[in-house]
Protein backbone atom coordinates (compact mmCIF):
# COMPACT_ATOMS: atom_id res chain seq x y z
CA UNK A 1 0.00 0.00 0.00
CA UNK A 2 1.55 2.97 -1.39
CA UNK A 3 1.64 5.96 1.05
CA UNK A 4 2.70 9.80 1.50
CA UNK A 5 5.30 10.57 3.46
CA UNK A 6 5.04 14.76 4.15
CA UNK A 7 8.28 16.78 5.10
CA UNK A 8 8.55 20.06 5.89
CA UNK A 9 9.46 23.10 8.71
CA UNK A 10 6.24 22.41 10.12
CA UNK A 11 5.73 18.45 9.79
CA UNK A 12 6.80 15.52 11.57
CA UNK A 13 9.44 14.73 9.38
CA UNK A 14 12.04 17.60 9.28
CA UNK A 15 14.60 16.27 6.50
CA UNK A 16 14.52 14.41 3.14
CA UNK A 17 16.94 11.64 4.08
CA UNK A 18 14.81 10.73 7.38
CA UNK A 19 11.46 10.47 4.78
CA UNK A 20 13.62 8.08 2.57
CA UNK A 21 14.97 6.28 5.25
CA UNK A 22 10.89 5.62 6.51
CA UNK A 23 10.07 5.45 2.75
CA UNK A 24 9.05 1.84 0.71
CA UNK A 25 8.92 1.35 -2.91
CA UNK A 26 5.69 3.35 -4.74
CA UNK A 27 5.54 5.77 -1.87
CA UNK A 28 5.10 9.54 -2.46
CA UNK A 29 7.26 11.78 -0.63
CA UNK A 30 5.78 15.19 -0.47
CA UNK A 31 8.26 18.15 0.67
CA UNK A 32 6.87 21.51 1.69
CA UNK A 33 8.39 25.08 1.26
CA UNK A 34 11.48 25.55 2.74
CA UNK A 35 15.18 25.08 2.42
CA UNK A 36 16.99 21.89 2.62
CA UNK A 37 20.77 21.65 3.39
CA UNK A 38 21.43 18.16 3.50
CA UNK A 39 24.47 17.36 1.67
CA UNK A 40 23.89 14.75 -0.94
CA UNK A 41 20.51 12.35 -1.24
CA UNK A 42 20.93 9.24 -2.43
CA UNK A 43 17.07 8.00 -3.92
CA UNK A 44 17.42 3.98 -3.69
CA UNK A 45 13.85 3.36 -3.43
CA UNK A 46 11.15 3.59 -6.26
CA UNK A 47 9.48 6.50 -4.95
CA UNK A 48 8.09 10.15 -6.00
CA UNK A 49 9.63 13.24 -4.79
CA UNK A 50 7.02 15.85 -4.99
CA UNK A 51 7.46 19.39 -4.40
CA UNK A 52 5.43 21.81 -2.87
CA UNK A 53 5.66 25.65 -2.80
CA UNK A 54 8.92 25.56 -4.26
CA UNK A 55 10.68 23.86 -1.83
CA UNK A 56 15.11 24.46 -1.59
CA UNK A 57 17.88 21.82 -2.09
CA UNK A 58 21.16 23.80 -1.79
CA UNK A 59 24.34 22.40 -2.21
CA UNK A 60 25.52 25.69 0.13
CA UNK A 61 29.06 25.24 -2.99
CA UNK A 62 30.74 22.30 -0.89
CA UNK A 63 31.34 20.36 -4.68
CA UNK A 64 28.81 17.78 -3.59
CA UNK A 65 26.64 15.61 -5.90
CA UNK A 66 23.25 16.74 -5.18
CA UNK A 67 20.53 14.27 -6.17
CA UNK A 68 21.52 10.60 -7.13
CA UNK A 69 18.76 8.05 -8.64
CA UNK A 70 20.19 4.98 -8.19
CA UNK A 71 16.30 3.25 -7.94
CA UNK A 72 13.97 2.56 -11.17
CA UNK A 73 10.67 4.41 -11.20
CA UNK A 74 11.77 7.58 -9.50
CA UNK A 75 10.53 11.17 -10.11
CA UNK A 76 11.72 14.27 -8.95
CA UNK A 77 8.88 17.42 -9.64
CA UNK A 78 8.82 20.89 -8.63
CA UNK A 79 11.84 21.25 -6.76
CA UNK A 80 14.96 24.38 -7.23
CA UNK A 81 18.72 22.74 -6.81
CA UNK A 82 21.05 25.00 -6.66
CA UNK A 83 24.67 25.80 -5.99
CA UNK A 84 26.37 22.52 -6.02
CA UNK A 85 29.59 23.60 -7.04
CA UNK A 86 32.93 22.61 -9.15
CA UNK A 87 35.22 19.98 -9.56
CA UNK A 88 38.48 19.25 -11.44
CA UNK A 89 38.19 15.43 -10.70
CA UNK A 90 34.44 14.85 -11.13
CA UNK A 91 31.78 15.32 -13.13
CA UNK A 92 29.10 16.81 -10.30
CA UNK A 93 25.40 17.02 -10.85
CA UNK A 94 22.57 18.56 -10.03
CA UNK A 95 20.67 15.43 -10.30
CA UNK A 96 22.33 12.67 -11.74
CA UNK A 97 20.58 9.19 -12.82
CA UNK A 98 23.17 5.50 -12.79
CA UNK A 99 22.34 2.74 -15.04
CA UNK A 100 18.38 3.13 -13.92
CA UNK A 101 15.51 3.34 -16.20
CA UNK A 102 11.69 4.84 -16.25
CA UNK A 103 12.73 7.75 -13.98
CA UNK A 104 10.85 11.08 -14.21
CA UNK A 105 12.42 14.74 -13.55
CA UNK A 106 10.50 17.58 -14.33
CA UNK A 107 9.10 21.07 -13.22
CA UNK A 108 12.42 21.67 -11.89
CA UNK A 109 14.90 24.40 -11.31
CA UNK A 110 18.59 24.05 -11.51
CA UNK A 111 20.87 26.68 -10.62
CA UNK A 112 24.68 27.13 -10.43
CA UNK A 113 25.34 23.48 -10.90
CA UNK A 114 28.36 21.97 -12.93
CA UNK A 115 26.28 19.49 -14.49
CA UNK A 116 22.69 20.15 -13.67
CA UNK A 117 21.33 16.65 -14.73
CA UNK A 118 23.23 13.43 -15.92
CA UNK A 119 22.53 11.25 -17.25
CA UNK A 120 24.58 8.03 -16.96
CA UNK A 121 23.69 4.38 -18.88
CA UNK A 122 20.42 5.44 -18.19
CA UNK A 123 17.45 4.86 -20.15
CA UNK A 124 13.59 5.54 -20.59
CA UNK A 125 13.49 8.30 -19.12
CA UNK A 126 11.74 11.47 -19.35
CA UNK A 127 13.10 14.97 -19.08
CA UNK A 128 10.39 17.89 -18.77
CA UNK A 129 9.65 21.43 -18.28
CA UNK A 130 12.98 21.73 -16.42
CA UNK A 131 14.61 25.04 -16.31
CA UNK A 132 18.55 25.16 -16.13
CA UNK A 133 20.54 28.17 -15.81
CA UNK A 134 24.41 27.77 -15.10
CA UNK A 135 27.37 30.08 -15.17
CA UNK A 136 29.67 29.12 -17.85
CA UNK A 137 31.72 32.42 -17.87
CA UNK A 138 34.77 30.23 -17.55
CA UNK A 139 34.31 27.12 -19.18
CA UNK A 140 36.45 24.76 -17.10
CA UNK A 141 34.11 25.61 -14.12
CA UNK A 142 31.00 23.93 -15.52
CA UNK A 143 29.44 20.93 -17.39
CA UNK A 144 26.54 20.52 -19.50
CA UNK A 145 22.99 21.61 -18.96
CA UNK A 146 21.64 18.20 -19.43
CA UNK A 147 24.16 15.41 -20.46
CA UNK A 148 23.52 11.99 -20.97
CA UNK A 149 26.05 8.91 -22.00
CA UNK A 150 24.67 5.50 -23.05
CA UNK A 151 21.61 6.13 -23.18
CA UNK A 152 18.61 4.88 -24.55
CA UNK A 153 15.07 5.96 -24.95
CA UNK A 154 14.84 8.94 -23.59
CA UNK A 155 12.26 12.11 -24.03
CA UNK A 156 13.39 15.51 -23.26
CA UNK A 157 10.96 18.42 -23.79
CA UNK A 158 10.27 21.39 -22.82
CA UNK A 159 13.05 22.53 -20.75
CA UNK A 160 15.09 25.73 -21.20
CA UNK A 161 18.93 25.38 -20.81
CA UNK A 162 21.15 28.74 -20.40
CA UNK A 163 25.14 28.98 -19.47
CA UNK A 164 26.41 25.62 -19.53
CA UNK A 165 29.07 24.42 -21.68
CA UNK A 166 26.69 22.39 -24.09
CA UNK A 167 22.63 22.90 -23.55
CA UNK A 168 22.10 19.16 -24.14
CA UNK A 169 24.73 16.61 -24.81
CA UNK A 170 24.28 13.41 -26.13
CA UNK A 171 27.29 10.83 -26.40
CA UNK A 172 26.43 6.94 -27.75
CA UNK A 173 22.47 8.12 -27.10
CA UNK A 174 19.86 5.85 -29.17
CA UNK A 175 16.08 6.08 -29.85
CA UNK A 176 15.68 9.68 -28.06
CA UNK A 177 13.98 12.68 -28.52
CA UNK A 178 14.46 16.36 -28.12
CA UNK A 179 11.87 18.98 -28.62
CA UNK A 180 10.13 22.22 -27.43
CA UNK A 181 13.56 23.20 -25.69
CA UNK A 182 15.05 26.37 -25.69
CA UNK A 183 18.99 26.46 -25.43
CA UNK A 184 20.87 30.02 -25.09
CA UNK A 185 24.03 31.55 -24.43
CA UNK A 186 25.51 28.16 -23.78
CA UNK A 187 29.48 28.27 -24.58
CA UNK A 188 29.85 25.59 -27.09
CA UNK A 189 26.78 24.04 -28.43
CA UNK A 190 23.12 24.52 -27.76
CA UNK A 191 22.57 20.64 -28.81
CA UNK A 192 25.63 18.57 -29.03
CA UNK A 193 25.25 14.86 -31.04
CA UNK A 194 28.09 12.35 -30.50
CA UNK A 195 28.56 8.85 -31.96
CA UNK A 196 24.72 9.13 -31.45
CA UNK A 197 22.36 7.09 -33.63
CA UNK A 198 18.33 7.25 -34.26
CA UNK A 199 17.62 10.17 -32.52
CA UNK A 200 15.48 13.31 -33.30
CA UNK A 201 15.23 16.86 -32.36
CA UNK A 202 12.33 18.90 -33.08
CA UNK A 203 10.60 22.22 -32.47
CA UNK A 204 13.27 23.40 -30.29
CA UNK A 205 15.06 27.16 -30.44
CA UNK A 206 18.62 27.45 -30.75
CA UNK A 207 20.10 31.49 -29.98
CA UNK A 208 23.32 33.07 -29.08
CA UNK A 209 25.26 29.83 -28.18
CA UNK A 210 28.98 29.36 -29.39
CA UNK A 211 27.59 27.46 -32.09
CA UNK A 212 23.66 26.39 -32.38
CA UNK A 213 23.81 22.47 -32.87
CA UNK A 214 26.72 20.49 -33.52
CA UNK A 215 25.98 16.99 -34.94
CA UNK A 216 28.96 14.32 -35.08
CA UNK A 217 29.82 11.28 -36.22
CA UNK A 218 26.16 10.06 -35.94
CA UNK A 219 23.60 8.17 -38.06
CA UNK A 220 19.78 8.37 -39.24
CA UNK A 221 19.54 12.12 -37.14
CA UNK A 222 16.50 13.82 -38.05
CA UNK A 223 16.25 17.74 -37.13
CA UNK A 224 12.77 19.17 -38.06
CA UNK A 225 11.33 22.94 -37.24
CA UNK A 226 13.97 24.02 -35.46
CA UNK A 227 15.11 27.65 -34.91
CA UNK A 228 18.71 28.52 -35.53
CA UNK A 229 19.40 32.26 -34.47
CA UNK A 230 22.06 34.88 -34.15
CA UNK A 231 25.10 32.47 -33.79
CA UNK A 232 27.56 34.91 -34.54
CA UNK A 233 31.67 34.62 -34.66
CA UNK A 234 34.43 33.51 -36.47
CA UNK A 235 34.01 29.75 -36.06
CA UNK A 236 30.44 29.88 -35.45
CA UNK A 237 27.16 28.48 -36.81
CA UNK A 238 23.93 27.66 -36.74
CA UNK A 239 24.39 23.37 -37.50
CA UNK A 240 27.39 21.76 -37.58
CA UNK A 241 27.60 18.45 -39.40
CA UNK A 242 30.84 16.70 -39.15
CA UNK A 243 30.98 13.17 -40.22
CA UNK A 244 27.27 12.22 -40.48
CA UNK A 245 25.28 10.14 -42.48
CA UNK A 246 21.54 9.31 -43.50
CA UNK A 247 20.16 12.50 -41.61
CA UNK A 248 16.90 14.78 -42.41
CA UNK A 249 16.86 18.29 -42.24
CA UNK A 250 13.60 19.63 -42.80
CA UNK A 251 11.53 22.84 -41.95
CA UNK A 252 14.37 24.82 -40.11
CA UNK A 253 15.09 27.94 -40.49
CA UNK A 254 18.51 29.72 -39.62
CA UNK A 255 18.55 33.25 -39.21
CA UNK A 256 21.64 35.47 -38.55
CA UNK A 257 23.87 33.16 -38.06
CA UNK A 258 27.79 33.59 -39.46
CA UNK A 259 27.28 30.30 -41.09
CA UNK A 260 23.58 28.33 -41.09
CA UNK A 261 24.68 25.25 -41.37
CA UNK A 262 28.33 23.92 -42.13
CA UNK A 263 29.17 20.85 -43.46
CA UNK A 264 32.15 19.02 -42.92
CA UNK A 265 31.57 15.35 -44.32
CA UNK A 266 28.08 14.16 -45.08
CA UNK A 267 26.52 11.92 -47.07
CA UNK A 268 22.64 10.83 -48.34
CA UNK A 269 21.23 14.07 -46.08
CA UNK A 270 18.16 15.67 -47.43
CA UNK A 271 17.35 19.58 -46.90
CA UNK A 272 14.04 20.14 -47.36
CA UNK A 273 11.98 22.94 -47.05
CA UNK A 274 14.28 25.16 -44.83
CA UNK A 275 14.63 28.99 -44.83
CA UNK A 276 18.22 30.59 -44.83
CA UNK A 277 17.79 34.59 -44.14
CA UNK A 278 20.67 37.21 -43.51
CA UNK A 279 23.56 34.18 -43.12
CA UNK A 280 26.94 35.23 -43.60
CA UNK A 281 27.06 31.95 -45.25
CA UNK A 282 23.64 29.91 -45.46
CA UNK A 283 25.38 26.61 -46.15
CA UNK A 284 28.74 25.38 -46.63
CA UNK A 285 30.20 22.40 -47.40
CA UNK A 286 33.72 21.22 -47.06
CA UNK A 287 35.36 18.45 -46.51
CA UNK A 288 33.64 15.38 -49.03
CA UNK A 289 29.70 15.65 -49.02
CA UNK A 290 27.97 13.31 -50.82
CA UNK A 291 24.30 12.23 -52.63
CA UNK A 292 23.26 15.05 -50.97
CA UNK A 293 19.90 16.30 -52.13
CA UNK A 294 19.16 20.23 -51.19
CA UNK A 295 15.45 20.54 -52.44
CA UNK A 296 12.72 23.42 -51.45
CA UNK A 297 14.58 25.84 -49.20
CA UNK A 298 14.20 29.34 -49.48
CA UNK A 299 17.79 30.99 -49.33
CA UNK A 300 16.93 35.01 -48.44
CA UNK A 301 19.81 37.94 -48.37
CA UNK A 302 22.31 35.59 -47.33
CA UNK A 303 26.07 37.35 -48.30
CA UNK A 304 27.44 33.45 -49.64
CA UNK A 305 24.17 30.86 -50.24
CA UNK A 306 26.48 28.09 -51.38
CA UNK A 307 29.79 27.22 -50.51
CA UNK A 308 31.03 23.67 -52.22
CA UNK A 309 35.11 23.09 -51.34
CA UNK A 310 35.14 19.70 -53.09
CA UNK A 311 35.98 19.24 -57.03
CA UNK A 312 33.81 16.49 -57.29
CA UNK A 313 29.73 17.48 -56.81
CA UNK A 314 27.12 14.69 -56.81
CA UNK A 315 24.77 16.75 -54.52
CA UNK A 316 20.91 17.83 -56.33
CA UNK A 317 20.32 21.13 -55.46
CA UNK A 318 17.06 21.57 -57.28
CA UNK A 319 13.68 23.33 -56.61
CA UNK A 320 14.93 25.81 -54.49
CA UNK A 321 14.28 30.17 -54.20
CA UNK A 322 16.87 32.13 -54.11
CA UNK A 323 16.17 35.57 -53.91
CA UNK A 324 19.71 36.01 -55.81
CA UNK A 325 18.71 34.53 -58.79
CA UNK A 326 17.59 37.74 -61.19
CA UNK A 327 16.39 35.41 -64.41
CA UNK A 328 13.36 35.31 -65.55
CA UNK A 329 9.56 32.86 -66.00
CA UNK A 330 8.45 33.72 -69.51
CA UNK A 331 6.18 30.73 -69.70
CA UNK A 332 4.63 31.80 -66.47
CA UNK A 333 5.33 28.20 -64.74
CA UNK A 334 6.61 29.34 -61.06
CA UNK A 335 10.39 28.24 -62.56
CA UNK A 336 13.03 30.07 -63.76
CA UNK A 337 14.07 30.09 -67.39
CA UNK A 338 16.99 29.76 -66.92
CA UNK A 339 19.69 28.01 -64.16
CA UNK A 340 21.00 29.34 -61.13
CA UNK A 341 24.55 29.33 -60.08
CA UNK A 342 24.45 29.81 -56.29
CA UNK A 343 28.14 29.05 -55.50
CA UNK A 344 29.81 32.32 -56.68
CA UNK A 345 33.56 33.15 -57.79
CA UNK A 346 34.43 35.56 -54.46
CA UNK A 347 33.22 33.22 -52.62
CA UNK A 348 36.58 30.85 -53.28
CA UNK A 349 38.56 33.79 -52.99
CA UNK A 350 36.93 34.38 -49.74
CA UNK A 351 37.78 30.79 -48.90
CA UNK A 352 41.16 30.29 -49.89
CA UNK A 353 42.42 33.85 -47.83
CA UNK A 354 39.64 35.34 -45.55
CA UNK A 355 40.88 38.83 -45.49
CA UNK A 356 39.61 38.94 -49.10
CA UNK A 357 36.25 39.75 -47.25
CA UNK A 358 37.06 43.38 -46.90
CA UNK A 359 36.22 43.73 -50.93
CA UNK A 360 32.55 42.03 -50.41
CA UNK A 361 29.88 44.18 -52.30
CA UNK A 362 33.33 46.20 -54.09
CA UNK A 363 32.49 46.72 -57.95
CA UNK A 364 35.80 44.93 -58.98
CA UNK A 365 33.59 41.88 -56.97
CA UNK A 366 30.44 42.47 -58.41
CA UNK A 367 32.45 42.26 -62.35
CA UNK A 368 34.59 39.17 -61.66
CA UNK A 369 31.24 37.54 -59.70
CA UNK A 370 29.70 38.68 -63.40
CA UNK A 371 32.06 37.05 -65.81
CA UNK A 372 32.06 33.82 -63.82
CA UNK A 373 28.34 33.60 -63.85
CA UNK A 374 28.39 34.12 -67.86
CA UNK A 375 31.15 31.91 -68.26
CA UNK A 376 32.21 29.61 -65.46
CA UNK A 377 35.68 28.10 -65.38
CA UNK A 378 36.66 28.32 -61.31
CA UNK A 379 33.21 27.26 -59.87
CA UNK A 380 31.84 23.66 -60.52
CA UNK A 381 30.09 23.15 -63.40
CA UNK A 382 27.57 21.02 -61.84
CA UNK A 383 26.57 23.07 -58.86
CA UNK A 384 23.92 24.30 -60.22
CA UNK A 385 19.82 24.79 -59.73
CA UNK A 386 17.80 23.55 -62.60
CA UNK A 387 14.46 24.27 -61.67
CA UNK A 388 14.90 27.99 -59.37
CA UNK A 389 11.24 28.76 -58.01
CA UNK A 390 10.20 32.61 -58.58
CA UNK A 391 8.38 32.80 -54.90
CA UNK A 392 9.43 31.92 -51.57
CA UNK A 393 8.13 28.37 -50.90
CA UNK A 394 5.64 28.37 -48.30
CA UNK A 395 7.26 26.44 -45.53
CA UNK B 1 70.33 69.70 -33.92
CA UNK B 2 71.09 67.50 -30.72
CA UNK B 3 68.08 66.10 -30.54
CA UNK B 4 67.66 64.55 -34.22
CA UNK B 5 71.11 62.58 -33.41
CA UNK B 6 70.75 58.99 -32.87
CA UNK B 7 71.77 58.90 -29.15
CA UNK B 8 73.81 55.62 -28.06
CA UNK B 9 70.70 54.07 -25.89
CA UNK B 10 67.87 55.05 -28.50
CA UNK B 11 69.87 52.64 -30.47
CA UNK B 12 70.37 50.24 -28.34
CA UNK B 13 66.70 49.85 -27.49
CA UNK B 14 65.70 50.18 -31.22
CA UNK B 15 67.55 47.37 -32.23
CA UNK B 16 66.17 44.99 -29.69
CA UNK B 17 63.14 46.12 -30.24
CA UNK B 18 63.72 45.02 -33.96
CA UNK B 19 65.53 41.82 -32.77
CA UNK B 20 62.58 40.83 -30.48
CA UNK B 21 60.24 41.21 -33.32
CA UNK B 22 61.83 38.93 -35.84
CA UNK B 23 62.32 36.79 -32.88
CA UNK B 24 58.85 36.72 -32.35
CA UNK B 25 58.02 36.18 -36.13
CA UNK B 26 59.80 32.76 -36.72
CA UNK B 27 59.25 31.46 -32.53
CA UNK B 28 57.99 27.63 -32.41
CA UNK B 29 56.30 29.05 -29.35
CA UNK B 30 52.83 27.57 -28.91
CA UNK B 31 49.90 29.91 -29.25
CA UNK B 32 47.74 29.97 -26.51
CA UNK B 33 44.55 27.98 -26.56
CA UNK B 34 41.51 30.38 -26.56
CA UNK B 35 39.14 27.92 -24.60
CA UNK B 36 35.59 28.45 -25.88
CA UNK B 37 36.68 30.19 -29.43
CA UNK B 38 39.18 27.77 -30.93
CA UNK B 39 37.94 25.11 -32.84
CA UNK B 40 39.91 21.49 -32.76
CA UNK B 41 41.82 20.96 -36.12
CA UNK B 42 41.25 17.56 -36.92
CA UNK B 43 37.25 17.30 -35.49
CA UNK B 44 35.84 20.64 -35.67
CA UNK B 45 34.79 20.70 -32.14
CA UNK B 46 35.18 24.09 -30.14
CA UNK B 47 37.96 23.45 -27.30
CA UNK B 48 36.36 23.98 -23.90
CA UNK B 49 38.02 21.16 -21.47
CA UNK B 50 41.19 22.68 -19.99
CA UNK B 51 42.12 19.41 -19.01
CA UNK B 52 42.29 17.29 -22.52
CA UNK B 53 43.14 19.94 -25.13
CA UNK B 54 46.35 19.55 -26.88
CA UNK B 55 48.33 21.07 -29.70
CA UNK B 56 51.03 21.19 -32.13
CA UNK B 57 53.50 23.70 -33.38
CA UNK B 58 54.63 23.56 -37.10
CA UNK B 59 58.19 23.73 -38.79
CA UNK B 60 56.64 26.50 -40.00
CA UNK B 61 55.77 27.94 -36.70
CA UNK B 62 51.99 27.48 -36.85
CA UNK B 63 49.96 26.23 -34.07
CA UNK B 64 47.71 23.74 -34.81
CA UNK B 65 45.23 23.03 -31.76
CA UNK B 66 43.22 20.33 -30.65
CA UNK B 67 40.20 18.90 -28.33
CA UNK B 68 41.25 16.14 -27.06
CA UNK B 69 44.85 14.09 -27.00
CA UNK B 70 43.15 11.58 -29.35
CA UNK B 71 42.84 14.39 -32.26
CA UNK B 72 46.05 15.26 -31.68
CA UNK B 73 47.40 11.58 -32.50
CA UNK B 74 45.06 10.85 -34.78
CA UNK B 75 46.55 14.02 -37.01
CA UNK B 76 49.97 12.78 -36.47
CA UNK B 77 48.68 9.34 -37.90
CA UNK B 78 46.79 11.35 -41.06
CA UNK B 79 49.74 13.45 -41.71
CA UNK B 80 53.37 11.26 -41.40
CA UNK B 81 55.57 13.84 -42.41
CA UNK B 82 54.78 16.05 -39.05
CA UNK B 83 57.91 16.23 -36.85
CA UNK B 84 57.35 15.10 -33.11
CA UNK B 85 59.28 17.46 -31.58
CA UNK B 86 56.68 20.43 -30.79
CA UNK B 87 53.89 18.81 -29.37
CA UNK B 88 51.63 19.90 -26.60
CA UNK B 89 48.62 18.48 -23.98
CA UNK B 90 46.85 19.94 -20.91
CA UNK B 91 47.16 17.29 -18.36
CA UNK B 92 44.28 16.11 -15.69
CA UNK B 93 46.44 17.12 -12.69
CA UNK B 94 46.86 21.27 -13.86
CA UNK B 95 44.08 22.14 -16.25
CA UNK B 96 45.20 24.78 -18.64
CA UNK B 97 48.68 24.24 -18.38
CA UNK B 98 50.53 23.11 -22.33
CA UNK B 99 53.13 20.67 -21.56
CA UNK B 100 55.87 18.50 -23.59
CA UNK B 101 53.78 15.47 -24.86
CA UNK B 102 56.61 13.45 -24.84
CA UNK B 103 57.10 14.14 -21.58
CA UNK B 104 53.46 13.03 -20.36
CA UNK B 105 52.29 9.86 -18.62
CA UNK B 106 48.83 8.45 -20.35
CA UNK B 107 45.29 6.98 -19.25
CA UNK B 108 43.04 4.91 -20.92
CA UNK B 109 40.22 4.07 -18.80
CA UNK B 110 36.72 3.85 -19.06
CA UNK B 111 36.47 5.81 -15.91
CA UNK B 112 37.19 8.87 -17.25
CA UNK B 113 35.55 10.02 -20.64
CA UNK B 114 37.52 12.07 -22.93
CA UNK B 115 35.93 14.79 -25.40
CA UNK B 116 36.20 12.53 -28.60
CA UNK B 117 35.68 8.98 -27.19
CA UNK B 118 39.04 7.54 -26.62
CA UNK B 119 38.75 7.81 -22.57
CA UNK B 120 42.45 8.70 -22.84
CA UNK B 121 43.48 11.42 -19.93
CA UNK B 122 47.61 12.40 -19.81
CA UNK B 123 49.03 13.42 -17.04
CA UNK B 124 52.48 15.19 -16.09
CA UNK B 125 53.94 12.74 -15.09
CA UNK B 126 54.24 9.12 -14.17
CA UNK B 127 52.71 9.87 -10.11
CA UNK B 128 50.15 11.32 -10.97
CA UNK B 129 48.76 9.14 -13.14
CA UNK B 130 49.71 6.43 -11.12
CA UNK B 131 46.97 7.62 -8.48
CA UNK B 132 44.43 7.89 -10.48
CA UNK B 133 44.77 4.70 -12.07
CA UNK B 134 43.82 3.56 -8.40
CA UNK B 135 40.61 5.03 -8.96
CA UNK B 136 39.87 4.96 -12.42
CA UNK B 137 41.23 1.24 -13.55
CA UNK B 138 42.86 1.03 -17.16
CA UNK B 139 46.08 1.05 -18.76
CA UNK B 140 49.24 3.43 -18.86
CA UNK B 141 50.98 4.46 -21.82
CA UNK B 142 53.95 6.32 -22.47
CA UNK B 143 53.69 8.96 -25.40
CA UNK B 144 55.64 6.48 -27.73
CA UNK B 145 53.16 3.87 -27.03
CA UNK B 146 50.19 5.54 -27.61
CA UNK B 147 51.59 6.31 -30.73
CA UNK B 148 51.85 2.91 -31.61
CA UNK B 149 48.33 2.20 -30.90
CA UNK B 150 46.45 1.81 -33.58
CA UNK B 151 43.55 4.14 -33.12
CA UNK B 152 43.76 5.45 -29.18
Amino acid sequence: MASTILVGPSARIHSIHEALKAAVNGDTILVDGGVYTEGSILIDKSVTLLGRNNPVIDGLAKNLELITIAADSVTIDGFTIQNGGVSFLRDLAGIRVQRKSFFTIRNNTLLKTMFAIYLEKASNGIIQQNTIVGEARDEISSGNGIHAWYCKNLTITGNTVYNQRDGIYFEFVENSKVSHNISKGNLRYGLHFMFSNNDDYADNLFENNGAGVAVMFSKQIGMFRNTFKKNWGSSACGLLLKEIYDGRIEQNTFIKNTTGIKVDGSTRIQYLRNSFENNGWAIKFVGGCYDNEITSNNFVSNAFDLVIESARNNNTIDGNYWSAYTGYDLNKDGVGDVPFRPVKLFSYIVSRSPEAMVLLRSLFIDIIDYAEKIRPMFTPENVIDHAPMMQKIIV
Amino acid sequence: MALLLPNMNHMKILFALILATMMMGCSSVVDPIEYGSDECHYCSMTIVEKQYASALVTDKGKTRKFDAVECLVNFIHENPEITANNLYVNVFDAPGKLVDATSCSYLISPMLPSPMGANLTAFSNMEQANAMLQKAPGKLYSWSELLALEKP
